[in-house]
C-alpha cells in the first residue's frame, strides 16, 4: 500500500491542456508550478513540524537522556556514559527487573500465534461450512478489538478473582491466577488469544475468500484431499495475512501495558518492557535507566518494521 | 482499489456436484459442527461482557458470594447505575473525554485531510522524501517518546492537564493521512484541472471538491480515531491526576484500584458498562467499515 503511494506521483499539471507552448506560458507555467510547490509543502507543513517536534525531538532527548543520569533532589542531570546501559543488565536491582520485565513480555507474546491459529480455525470452519449469519460472528468475534482494554481488565480480573472469580468457582479450586507469578501469565495468555482471535479469523477470512477457486477444482480433479488443499493451496497463499498479522501482533505486543497495570496491577509475573519504562521512569523518575531501556525498545521494534517493509514483497505470495 | 471480496461466493468451494445439489450428510455434519463451534466461541467472547452487565445489577455480597451467583436474586439494583455517579466524578470524566475528542478530531482531522490533498493531487518537490520522513514515524513505540514528552509539558506547567493529550493530535494523524491519500489518488485529476485554470485557489479546490468527494472516507477514519481516543488509557494515566482533569478510562482504572479488595464492584462494573455503551453503539452501526476494512488491511497488506 504505501509503496503504492510512492511510485505514482499524483500530481496533476496544466500542461496537459492543449495550450500553445510559447515561451510567456513556458515562463508563466513555472511560477505557477512554484506557487504551487509552496502552496503545497504550506499544507503539509503541521504534520512536519508536529513530527519534528513530538517524534523526532523525543526520541532524540530519549537518546540523550539514556546517557545521563537525573539528580532529583537538585534536579540536575550529569554526565554518566554508557551506565543506565550496564545498569539495565549488571545492576544488582534494576537487571533482575529489566531482564524478567523481558521475559514477562516475550512469553506475553505467546498470545499472538494462538490467537491466530484459533481465527485460522475458525475461518477454515466458516469457508467450509458455508453457514448462514457468518457476518453476525465476525461482528461479535472483533467486539473485544473495540473495547477499553480498561473495561475488559477489570471484567477479567473479577473473572479471574481467586476467592469469587467465577473461573475458580465452576472448577471448584481455589487458583491464586492473579498474585501468583507464572498463573497470572497464563491468565493474560487466555484473555488475549480470546480477545486476538476475532481480527485473525476476519483477515484470514478475506484471504480465503479472494483464492480463486478453479485452484481447489484443479486439485480435486488431480484427487487431491481436502486437507492437501489447505496445506498446498490455501496456506501458502494467505502468507500475507499470517505474516501481517504476526507483525502487527508481535509490535503491538512489545509495547503492552495496561495488562500489566491494571489486569495484573503490578504483578512482578505480568510486568512487561513498557511497564517497566513507565514505572523507572515516570514514577520514580529514574529517567536516564528508563531512556535507556526505552531506546532499546525503540532499536527493536524499529528493526522488526524495517525487517516487515523489507521483506513483505519477497517473502509473501502477491499476485 | 481492486475490488476484495468480503462475502462467500454463491458457490461454495465445497458445494456438492455429484447429484442436483442434494447435500450430503457430510456436508450438514459439517454445517453443524461450524455451528456448534461457533457458537460455542462466541458464548466465550461475550461472557465478560454479559458477567459484567448482570454484576451490575447485583449488591456486594451477591458479587463476592464465594458460591456461583448467575443472577442478582430478590432485585435488581437498578440503582446502582444511579449512585456511580456520584461515588465519581464520571460526569466530569466523560465531559474531559469529549473535549479531547472534539479539539483533537476536529483540528486533527483538517490538518490530516488537508496534507493528504497535497500529498495526493498538488506538485511537491522532494514528494517521496517527505512521505517516507513522516511515515517514519509510524515505527517509534510512545514508549521511546514519553520520557522526554512528560518532562516538557511538566516544565510547561501542563501536567495534569487535557493539554497533552490534545496538542499532539493539532499536528494530525499519519495513519489517517495516508489512507486518504490513497483514496484521494483515485479521484480524476480533471475536476482539479478544471478548477485551477477558472483560478480556484488550493484552499478552494480542496474545500470545495476534494472534502465533499472524501466525506465518507474522512468519516471513516473519524469514527476510528473517535473510539482510539475513547478508549485510551496509557498517556491520560500518566499525565492526569487529579478528578478534574480526569478522562474516562485512568478514571475507571482507579476506582478499581482503589476498591481492590472487591467491595463496590457492582458499581465499578456499572461504570465499565457505561463508558463501554457509546463505542459498543459506534461499532454495531457502523460494523460494516470496521469488518471490511479489517479484512482490506490484511489482503492489501
Amino acid at each position: 500500500m504505501t509503496e503504492e503511494i510512492l511510485q505514482s506521483d499524483g500530481a496533476f499539471a496544466v500542461e496537459e491542456t492543449p495550450a500553445a507552448p510559447t515561451p510567456v506560458s513556458k515562463k508563466r507555467k513555472s511560477k505557477l508550478d512554484r506557487q504551487e510547490n509552496i502552496v503545497a509543502f504550506l499544507f503539509i507543513l503541521l504534520p512536519i513540524i508536529g513530527f519534528c517536534v513530538f517524534t523526532i525531538g523525543a526520541m532524540a532527548f530519549s537518546f540523550i537522556y539514556s546517557f545521563q543520569d537525573y539528580n532529583m533532589l537538585t534536579g540536575e542531570s550529569s554526565p554518566a556514559g554508557l551506565k543506565n546501559y550496564t545498569d539495565l543488565f549488571t545492576h544488582i536491582i534494576y537487571s533482575k527487573n529489566f531482564l524478567q520485565s523481558i521475559g514477562n513480555t516475550l512469553i506475553l507474546l505467546i498470545s499472538t500465534p494462538l490467537s491466530m491459529m484459533l481465527g485460522l480455525g475458525l475461518a477454515g470452519l466458516l469457508r467450509l461450512g458455508n453457514i448462514k449469519g457468518a457476518k453476525i460472528f465476525q461482528v461479535l468475534y472483533y467486539l473485544p478489538a473495540v473495547s477499553s482494554a480498561v473495561a475488559m481488565n477489570i471484567v477479567w480480573r473479577y473473572i479471574f478473582n481467586n476467592e469469587f472469580g467465577i473461573i475458580n468457582q465452576i472448577l471448584g479450586v481455589k487458583i491464586n491466577w492473579l498474585s501468583d507469578e507464572t498463573l497470572i501469565k497464563i491468565a493474560i495468555i487466555f484473555k488475549n488469544s480470546l480477545n486476538g482471535m476475532g481480527g485473525a479469523m476476519i483477515m484470514y477470512l478475506a484471504g480465503m475468500l479472494n483464492i480463486p477457486k478453479d485452484y481447489y477444482e484443479a486439485a480435486d480433479i488431480d484427487g487431491a484431499g481436502k486437507f492437501r488443499q489447505f496445506i498446498s493451496i490455501t496456506f501458502p497463499l494467505i502468507t500475507p495475512m499470517t505474516f501481517y498479522l504476526l507483525i502487527t501482533g508481535i509490535i503491538g505486543g512489545l509495547q503492552s501495558y495496561a495488562d500489566a497495570d491494571v489486569f495484573a496491577a503490578g504483578n512482578q509475573g505480568a510486568q512487561t518492557i513498557v511497564y517497566f519504562i513507565w514505572n523507572r521512569g515516570i514514577n520514580q523518575s529514574r529517567y536516564g535507566l528508563a531512556s535507556a531501556a526505552s531506546v532499546l525498545l525503540a532499536i527493536v521494534i524499529m528493526a522488526i518494521t524495517l525487517v516487515q517493509f523489507k521483506l513483505s514483497n519477497k517473502w509473501v505470495y502477491e499476485e | 482499489m481492486e475490488e476484495i471480496l468480503l462475502e462467500q461466493p454463491e458457490q461454495p468451494i465445497n458445494a456438492d456436484k455429484k447429484k442436483g445439489g442434494t447435500a450430503s450428510v457430510g456436508k450438514i455434519a459439517l454445517r453443524v459442527f461450524t455451528y456448534v463451534i461457533l457458537v460455542l466461541g462466541a458464548a466465550i467472547l461475550v461472557f465478560p461482557y454479559l458477567w459484567m452487565l448482570l454484576t451490575s445489577f447485583k449488591d456486594d455480597y451477591e458479587a463476592m458470594s464465594l458460591t456461583l451467583v448467575l443472577f442478582p436474586t430478590d432485585v435488581w439494583h437498578v440503582e446502582n447505575y444511579k449512585k456511580i455517579w456520584t461515588i465519581v466524578p464520571l460526569m466530569r470524566g466523560v465531559l474531559n473525554t469529549l473535549t479531547v475528542e472534539v479539539s483533537v478530531i476536529v483540528i486533527g482531522t483538517f490538518v490530516s485531510t488537508l496534507a493528504a490533498f497535497s500529498f495526493a493531487k498538488l506538485k511537491l518537490r522532494a514528494k517521496t522524501f517527505w512521505l517516507l520522513f513522516l511515515m517514519s514515524g509510524m515505527m517509534v513505540p510512545y514508549a521511546a517518546l514519553m520520557m522526554p514528552q512528560f518532562r516538557a509539558f511538566y516544565a510547561l506547567k501542563m501536567f495534569d492537564t487535557l493539554w497533552p493529550l490534545i496538542l499532539p493530535g493539532f499536528f494530525g494523524n499519519i495513519s489517517m493521512m495516508f489512507f486518504l491519500i490513497q483514496y484521494m489518488k483515485g479521484i480524476s485529476n480533471s475536476f482539479f484541472e478544471a478548477a485551477k485554470l477558472d483560478g480556484a485557489g488550493y484552499m478552494t479546490m480542496f474545500l470545495t471538491i476534494m472534502f465533499p468527494m472524501v466525506k465518507t472516507a474522512i468519516a471513516a477514519q473519524v469514527i476510528f480515531w473517535f473510539i482510539g481516543i475513547w478508549n485510551d488509557y496509557f498517556a491520560p494515566a500518566i499525565y492526569l491526576k487529579s478528578d478534574e482533569s480526569m478522562t474516562l478510562q485512568p478514571m475507571m482504572a482507579r476506582i478499581n484500584s482503589n476498591n481492590s479488595g472487591g467491595t463496590n464492584l457492582p458499581l465499578i462494573m456499572a461504570g465499565a458498562v457505561l463508558s463501554s455503551i457509546p463505542m459498543m453503539v459506534i461499532y454495531i452501526t457502523c460494523q460494516k467499515f470496521f469488518i471490511e476494512s479489517l479484512a482490506i488491511s490484511g489482503v492489501k497488506g
